[in-house]
């Protein structure tokens, strides 16, 4: 069993599981509930969305541009995936 | 720290993070304060206008009544002015925010209210041709019924102090049943608390508790008042909620640190 990496880490599983509650989120709600430098939250979202867990959606809000995020298929299932592989380790784990 | 202490805290850990989702999705679901600024300002620009017409409407009448056709001619002049004045601005209100545009309203006092906090949205009901005109005919029915027992109350069929419990016979479901077919982005559980209180206002006054009105002027006022005090209140509530959602995720998600500026 092999845990996804990308997922793994701190702040994109904090990511992922804010996106997989709401239909989207935008950057700044990210910044401010992580409490990350925006530098890194892009980066971050980069990964997610070149391993196609995450779409971005870019808008105006009146003349201010909005960066959004959507949790895509792929990612939801990804993350589900992800938890059942944590639980499963952990109940091997407790096991042992 | 011991491996089974260490792995029970990574547990606790792991429950908590499953709880993110939960939060934000409440956190989002309850920033109602928006919805309440809307109805007032609704409720203050109807009351403006019905204010303003039946004003100039009694001016115009007081005149004819008196023989004063002056002032009765000034009145109908200035109650036709008023009259374009409201139907330029309905006009310019639905171009700005109607069709295309619809939801720029929400949107500019959203950003107003909760602009520090930036948005998240939670999916919307998809909307019809059919769902729309169901609402809109059970909002005519829901008005009827006000007004009919309102009228069987003048008439003597409903007792003053019983108006308010007899509304509750379909303030209530019409209420839950709403709730539950057009569920609202920004409506959840606890708007369940508006027709809960309702029925308890209901109740205290079949158990006796004097809180109605017993003159013919005033007996709308048994509806009217609890329908807007107790339709205010989940809005209040929502809003503290979605304040205290908001500060349960960022306990959960807040990184500080390696962690936050790792990769």
């Amino acid at each position: 069993m092999e845990i996804d990496k990308i997922i793994h880490e701190p702040a994109r599983l904090r990511i992922m599981m804010i996106l997989s509650g709401v239909e989207q989120a935008d950057f700044n709600f990210l910044l401010t509930t992580l409490g990350l430098t925006r530098g890194n939250l892009s980066r971050h979202v980069e990964k997610l969305e070149s391993a196609g867990y995450l779409k971005v959606k870019k808008s105006f809000k009146g003349k201010v541009p909005n960066t959004g995020y959507e949790l895509t298929q792929k990612g939801s299932r990804a993350l589900t995936q992800y938890w059942e592989d944590v639980d499963a380790i952990r109940q091997l784990g407790q096991s042992l | 720290m011991s491996v089974k202490q260490n792995n029970q805290l990574q547990d606790q850990d792991a429950e908590k993070l499953k709880e993110i989702p939960k939060w934000t999705r409440r956190y989002a679901q309850n920033r109602t304060l928006t919805i309440l600024v809307l109805m007032v300002m609704i409720m203050l620009y109807s009351m403006f206008v019905a204010a303003l017409l039946g004003f100039l409407l009694a001016l115009a009448a007081a005149g004819f009544r008196k023989g004063n056709i002056i002032l009765g001619c000034v009145g109908i002049a200035v109650l036709v002015a008023a009259l374009v004045a409201i139907v330029k601005f309905q006009i310019f209100i639905l171009a700005k925010f109607g069709s295309k545009n619809k939801g720029l309203l929400d949107q500019i006092i959203d950003r107003w209210i909760y602009g520090n906090e930036v948005t998240t949205s939670i999916p919307k009901p998809k909307s019809s041709k059919k769902k729309i005109c169901l609402e809109i005919l059970s909002g005519v029915i829901f008005f009827i019924c006000i007004f009919a027992s309102w009228h069987l109350a003048i008439k003597g069929y409903i007792a003053y102090k019983y108006l308010q419990p007899v509304s509750a016979l379909y303030i209530v479901p019409f209420v839950v049943c709403g709730w539950y077919f057009w569920k609202s982005p920004r409506m959840g559980p606890i708007y369940l608390l508006y027709p809960i209180l309702y029925a308890g206002h209901a109740i205290l006054i079949v158990a006796g508790v004097p809180i109605f009105f017993t003159t013919e002027n005033f007996c709308i006022f048994s509806i009217c008042l609890p329908m807007l005090g107790y339709g205010f209140l989940p809005f209040i509530i929502g809003h503290i909620y979605s304040r205290y959602a908001l500060k349960k995720l960022k306990g959960i998600t807040h990184l500080e640190g390696d962690t936050a500026n790792g990769d």
